[in-house]
């Protein structure tokens, strides 16, 4: 009898604790915008290290186009994406009932990135010039012109030329002197040409970020109101999944590149390469873990001296991805992760309004966001 | 015994006249048709919104789309992006015409130069032409040039093979017969290349001027400040996906129009061509 019973506690550890892991890991897929890229390692952070699986839900990664991921999540068809503020207030506006939960990006990331060269080196300078743009919409048509409108200019004083995502060619051939950028990316790769001597006349660029002068919502994690309704718990996993993978990117970057690594091709060059990485996050970890109360600033230092240290083995080349990845790091860091501003809702409303593209407030801009699933 | 001597093509004739009280209603019913599959396609796309099977803003009902059109030919916004699309399809089609029915018949011509261009003329073709449609933005601009060289580039290919089928499609004893009353070169081109390709050439060209939306529109969606692909890519950011269906509905029928107006020069062309053929053979 004993030994029946021991059978039958061995068999309940095997096939139920197996099963219970099993029906525990919800099926996720979460869009994101743009293609597979280091600047989404929060994502492959908390895939590869386990962080949505700690709240039951196993992730796939999908890429598309922003208006198609917050329609698919408008409709119920995808549950959860990684989404600008300003497309929820449009998309609200045009009864599409999604929410944004989860303030990833703490500084709008769009700038304009101006030559040396041209002289240009405030917002002021940018009357009368030609500035590239990748097309009237999205975040860096409202960027700009949130800029403008912030000193008293509006799309009639500059030439908007439209370049599609092709900024650092344009800028490049000598094209324009002014374009809208990512402030995390495409400055970063046109200041690596320019050290190449792969830039035309251009020797180095000037930014001027948008959220230097301007405070908007930027991307965040989206879901839809019937998710909320039916199912807050998927919502708080979601969110703390990402949550985690965005702390882990800021406190600890390379261990963030080494995960990005296994969804984004050509971040790892060389086996020599991806021991430093291994190093450097072993090191980093073991530093976290002696100084559990280290600043932001302290944090942001060991960044900075990660790419240094680097610098000394690998060429700037090799280490782009890494260099935009500490860029985009800043974008994110804060001293409470993921939470939005209802202020800045409202700013971002009125500049949508100033744009033509909002025709009304909306009549409850309150329920567009939600601080309500943050971990604590 | 009369009979026996009628040539087929007029005892055809004659039938058809034996049957014309049927045609007038034929000829209806095929007019008809696409009309009343469209009437279907447009009630069943108002049964799929009146039950709600999908949100309205992934199927707008046709009465929204219907008011978005009526609003967009009042303010006048729908008329200019369409315009704008249409100037440059035209003029890039003219450019893609000429230089595809150029190099089809030098390459008709020549064997030598078929084979050391037509590699590289295929290779290019095989590129879709959004892998390298951003790059003629960077090179020429967002203006309207790209896209006249996005559209010329796209309806080109087409064009080239058909006029190479064309001439080469040239019956070999025909190009003797007037050999023999030694037609000058361009008495050939003329009188025996030309409507020998004929046919072959205005299939390209039906194809190419759809072709050359397809250009226009992908051109304007890379960067442009106008057009009906401009048009879709800000009503997509802004979430008024009415208007993206008139304009979807807009490219169609600018596409069908095109196609449409060829078949007819076809139609007329190539009527007139199998009279002269049949009375030659009468």
């Amino acid at each position: 009898m004993r030994k029946f019973k021991v059978w039958i506690l061995f068999a309940l550890l095997t096939f139920g604790v197996g099963s219970i892991n099993a029906q525990e890991l919800v099926e996720q897929t979460l869009f994101l915008t743009y293609i597979p890229n280091v600047q989404f390692s929060p994502a492959y952070v908390a895939i590869e290290q386990g962080y949505f699986a700690d709240s039951g839900i196993r992730v796939t990664i999908e890429h598309g186009d922003e208006p198609v991921g917050l329609d698919l999540i408008a409709a119920g068809q995808r549950q959860f994406g990684i989404i600008g503020g300003e497309q929820v207030i449009l998309a609200r506006a045009n009864n599409r009932p999604v929410v944004f939960v989860y303030e990833w990006f703490q500084k709008y990331p769009i700038a304009v990135v101006t030559t040396v060269e041209s002289g240009i080196t405030t917002p002021e300078d940018l009357r009368g010039q030609r500035i590239g743009i990748p097309g009237r919409f999205g975040a860096s048509y409202t960027g700009i012109l949130a800029l403008l409108s912030a000193f008293g200019m509006s799309e009639r004083d500059v030439q908007l030329e439209p370049i599609g995502f092709n900024a650092p060619e344009v800028v490049c051939a000598g094209g324009i002197n002014a374009s809208t950028i990512y402030v995390n990316n495409e400055p970063i790769i046109i200041r690596e040409r320019a050290l190449a001597g792969d830039c035309g006349s251009v020797n180095d660029v000037n930014t001027i970020p948008v959220s230097q002068y301007v405070d908007m919502v930027s991307n965040g994690m989206v879901t839809n109101e019937e998710t909320i309704a039916n199912d807050p718990a998927l919502v708080r996993g979601m969110v703390r999944g990402w949550h985690e993978g965005t702390r882990v990117a800021i406190r600890n970057p390379a261990s963030a590149y080494l995960a990005s690594a296994a969804h984004v091709e050509g971040l790892i060059a060389s086996p020599e390469m991806r021991a430093a990485f291994e190093t450097l996050a072993a090191e980093q970890d073991a530093w976290l873990e002696a100084n559990p109360d280290a600043s932001r600033e302290a944090i942001a230092q060991r960044r900075t001296d990660s790419y240094a240290d680097l610098a000394q083995r690998f060429d700037p080349a090799t280490l782009l991805q890494y260099a935009i990845l500490l860029e985009t790091v800043k974008l994110w860091d804060a001293d409470r992760l993921g939470y939005t501003d209802p202020e800045s809702w409202e700013v971002t409303q009125s500049v949508l309004i100033d744009m033509g593209i909002l025709r009304a407030p909306l009549s409850d801009l309150s329920s567009a966001y939600s601080n309500d699933f943050l971990p604590e | 015994m009369q009979n026996t001597l009628e040539n087929p093509l007029q005892h055809e004739r004659k039938l058809r006249h034996l049957i014309s009280p049927h045609l007038p209603i034929r000829l209806s019913v095929r007019q008809t048709a696409p009309l009343v599959l469209i009437a279907l396609l447009l009630g069943l796309w108002q049964l799929v919104t009146a039950l709600r099977l999908y949100p309205t803003f992934i199927i707008p009902p046709p009465v929204d789309v219907l008011n978005t059109l009526i609003n967009g030919l009042r303010d006048g916004s729908l008329l200019y992006h369409a315009s704008v699309t249409i100037s440059q399809m035209l003029i890039g089609l003219g450019i893609g015409a000429f230089v595809g029915v150029t190099l089809g018949y030098v390459l008709g011509k020549s064997a030598l130069l078929e084979n050391v261009l037509a590699p590289v003329v295929l290779a290019f073709q095989s590129t879709p032409v959004v892998a390298y449609a951003p790059l003629l933005v960077i090179w020429f601009g967002s203006g309207t040039t790209s896209k006249i060289i996005i559209c010329a580039l796209i309806v080109f290919f087409p064009l080239m093979m058909n006029t190479l089928v064309g001439v080469r499609s040239v019956p070999g004893d025909e190009r003797d017969l007037m050999r023999l009353y030694a037609a000058s070169r361009w008495q050939m081109f003329i009188k025996l290349e030309v409507p020998s390709a004929l046919p072959v050439l205005l299939g390209g060209l039906k194809v190419s001027a759809t072709l050359a939306v397809i250009g226009s529109v992908v051109g304007e969606f890379i960067g442009a400040n106008a057009g009906l692909g401009f048009l879709i890519n800000v009503s997509r950011s802004q979430y008024n996906t009415p208007m993206v269906f008139v304009c979807v509905f807009i490219l169609a029928l600018i596409a069908r129009t095109m196609y449409g107006l060829i078949s007819l020069v076809e139609a007329r062309l190539l009527h007139g061509r199998r009279r002269t053929s049949e009375q030659i053979h009468v």
